[in-house]
């Protein structure tokens, strides 16, 4: 078998792998095309007729969309410059050092990084509760957010600056700089991908993030896109072109960016969680 | 005074500062609620004392309530079938894809990348995406089955009290291959191609090479992943509450999900606590077997 063809039938059943795994997210934009009859149909239409391009107007309309999508924005936005205020330097510090106090602080952060938000809600939501940060619940579900994600942030990011060279650093300093200044100057736009990659990451989660607005975020002007979503889906709901075009607009966003810059994302989170 | 600022712009006060101002948030953030959350479970918390911080301490009562309940055992076992088969599926799903891109070919490693949309979609879509797969009259799903004759009759994954937790590996099996297949992608670019040249010059065959160099070589990343797909399956909520809400029956709960239920649907602050501090000690022994095998590459 010649190179060429080997590199042809491998790349077809690559292609076939990809179209049988991304199959759910092809039936989300389909349904959402389809009218109320035919998502019922069976068998199953995989491509719809007569697609309904209104219906995206209608569920952004009827379900008050762009409020909750601005709601996810302001969660996500506040949540993730939180995070890169604290996290870059904690990153940068744990990264410039090797000794036991890095050890001991990479140790905490790499565990709490695994709590799992479910469990964390309750002591978060009754403590919160009680010194009446609940009164400005987004405020609220940033801070727990931050607190959740940061860990992740800093592992990412110290990768980045390890692959800093500290002799550009330590020149800066012989050539007068302060700390700050060769921080600042120096090393903070050399790390600037990595630490941009890693806040998209961080972003994404945020925007999608569930178990805290749910929980401390009553008012429904407040909810997030997440929340909405639930409530939409209700125990028997048949409206499934609705819910299917809900999610499309909720994710497409997201799915764009991650198609843009998938060479960097994957390379920035494998270098952090494993090498 | 001025020796201090000095520190802070121009020596060690910098790092320490820059260090002890994160280490403080996630402190209050992360520290002080896992105490607190130590501290409720021995404690009777109810809607009226709630906002008080003095509270009745009970001792381990609300373990040993917990221990008597009769859907506690249940759902301990739900929780296990839950966190085995979804390892046990995206792990081996995932090693099988990434042996698989292994193999260059052009557009390899483009398309792998390509599957990692199911890990940065938000957990609630997917869930709302499987929701309507699943579906006992009009699913897809149940379609491809009736179609190959894997089944004769529909199968009602969501309502039916056999299946339900089986809506919910499934999804969750989906959501996290492509996360292990890029991880195990990794691992397999690391080791190094001579090994499999001088394999093959001494006549072992695929089989043998993958049993003799592919797999010792990967036991450090396979360890490390198995214990993050612990860590990850047990923090899967989203999926519960896109799919079954833990129903019918709390035929398809988990204790991550439960303990979320009994605090915001029953307002049984003390339970959810005592659960979230038992299964929190088991995330924390499995994030030790995690740090552990990941040390010497995290300290580079």
């Amino acid at each position: 078998m010649s190179d060429q063809l080997r590199n042809r039938v491998m790349l077809a059943v690559a292609l076939l792998l990809a179209a049988i795994y991304l199959f759910p997210l092809y039936w989300m934009y389909i349904t959402a095309l389809k009218t109320g009859s035919s998502m019922f149909a069976t068998p199953p239409k995989f491509l719809p007729s007569e697609p309904q391009w209104g219906i995206y107007a209608f569920v952004w309309e009827s379900r008050n969309m762009g409020r909750y999508l601005w709601n996810s924005l302001v969660i996500a936005l506040g949540a993730v410059s939180l995070i890169a205020v604290l996290g870059v330097g904690c990153a940068y510090v744990l990264a410039r050092y090797r000794n036991v106090w890095v050890d001991i602080g990479l140790f905490l952060i790499l565990m709490l990084q695994v709590l799992p938000a479910s469990l964390m809600i309750t002591p978060i939501f009754v403590g919160f509760s009680q010194f009446g940060l609940l009164d400005t619940p987004r405020f609220a579900v940033i801070l727990a957010i931050a607190a959740k994600s940061m860990p992740f942030f800093v592992v990412l990011v110290r990768a980045t600056f390890m692959s800093v060279p500290m002799e550009l650093e330590e020149a800066a300093l012989v050539d007068g700089n302060s700390r700050i200044g060769a921080f600042f100057n120096i090393v903070l736009p050399l790390a600037r991908n990595g630490i941009l990659v890693s806040a998209i990451l961080i972003f994404m989660q945020a925007f999608g993030e569930f178990v805290y607005s749910k929980s401390m975020i009553q008012d429904i002007e407040l909810q997030p896109a997440s929340v909405g979503l639930n409530s939409f889906m209700g125990p028997n709901t048949n409206e499934w072109n609705n819910i299917m075009a809900y999610a499309t607009i909720y994710v497409t966003p997201i799915l764009a960016a991650f198609i843009l810059l998938q060479r960097r994302i994957v390379s920035g989170l494998t270098s952090g969680a494993l090498k | 005074m001025k020796r201090i600022l000095a520190s802070v712009t121009d020596g060690k006060g910098f790092d320490i500062g820059l260090v002890l101002l994160p280490l403080a948030f996630l402190f209050i953030m992360s520290g002080l609620p896992l105490v607190y959350n130590v501290v409720m479970s021995f404690q009777e918390v109810d809607m009226f004392s709630l906002g008080s911080f003095v509270r009745p301490f009970v001792g381990f009562k609300n373990y040993v309530d917990l221990f008597s309940q009769p859907e506690t055992r249940p759902i301990l076992l739900n929780t296990a079938l839950f966190v085995s088969s979804s390892i046990a599926g995206q792990f081996l799903i995932g090693f099988g894809l990434a042996l698989f891109f292994w193999m260059n070919f052009p557009g390899a490693s483009w398309l792998r990348g390509l599957f990692l949309v199911s890990w940065v979609m938000p957990g609630l879509v997917v869930g709302a995406i499987w929701n309507w797969i699943l579906s006992g009259d009009f699913g897809v799903l149940n379609f491809f089955l009736r179609e190959t004759g894997v089944i004769e009759g529909n199968i009602f994954w969501r309502s039916d009290p056999n299946y339900s937790l089986w809506a919910v590996i499934i999804a969750n099996i989906w959501l996290g291959t492509s996360f292990n297949m890029i991880l195990l992608s990794v691992g397999l670019s690391g080791i190094p191609k001579d090994l499999y040249e001088a394999a093959e010059l001494d006549g072992a065959n695929a089989l043998q090479r993958f049993f003799t160099i592919t797999l010792p070589m990967m036991r450090s990343t396979i360890g490390a992943i198995i214990a993050l797909g612990l860590i990850f399956t047990l923090q899967q909520f989203d999926l519960f509450a896109g799919i079954t809400s833990g129903g019918p029956n709390n035929s398809s709960n988990v204790t991550q999900y439960w303990a979320w239920d009994l605090s915001f649907r029953q307002y049984d602050f003390a339970k959810g606590a005592t659960i979230s501090v038992i299964m929190i000690v088991f995330v924390m022994l499995a994030s030790v077997v995690y740090v552990r095998s990941t040390r010497h590459e995290v300290r580079g």
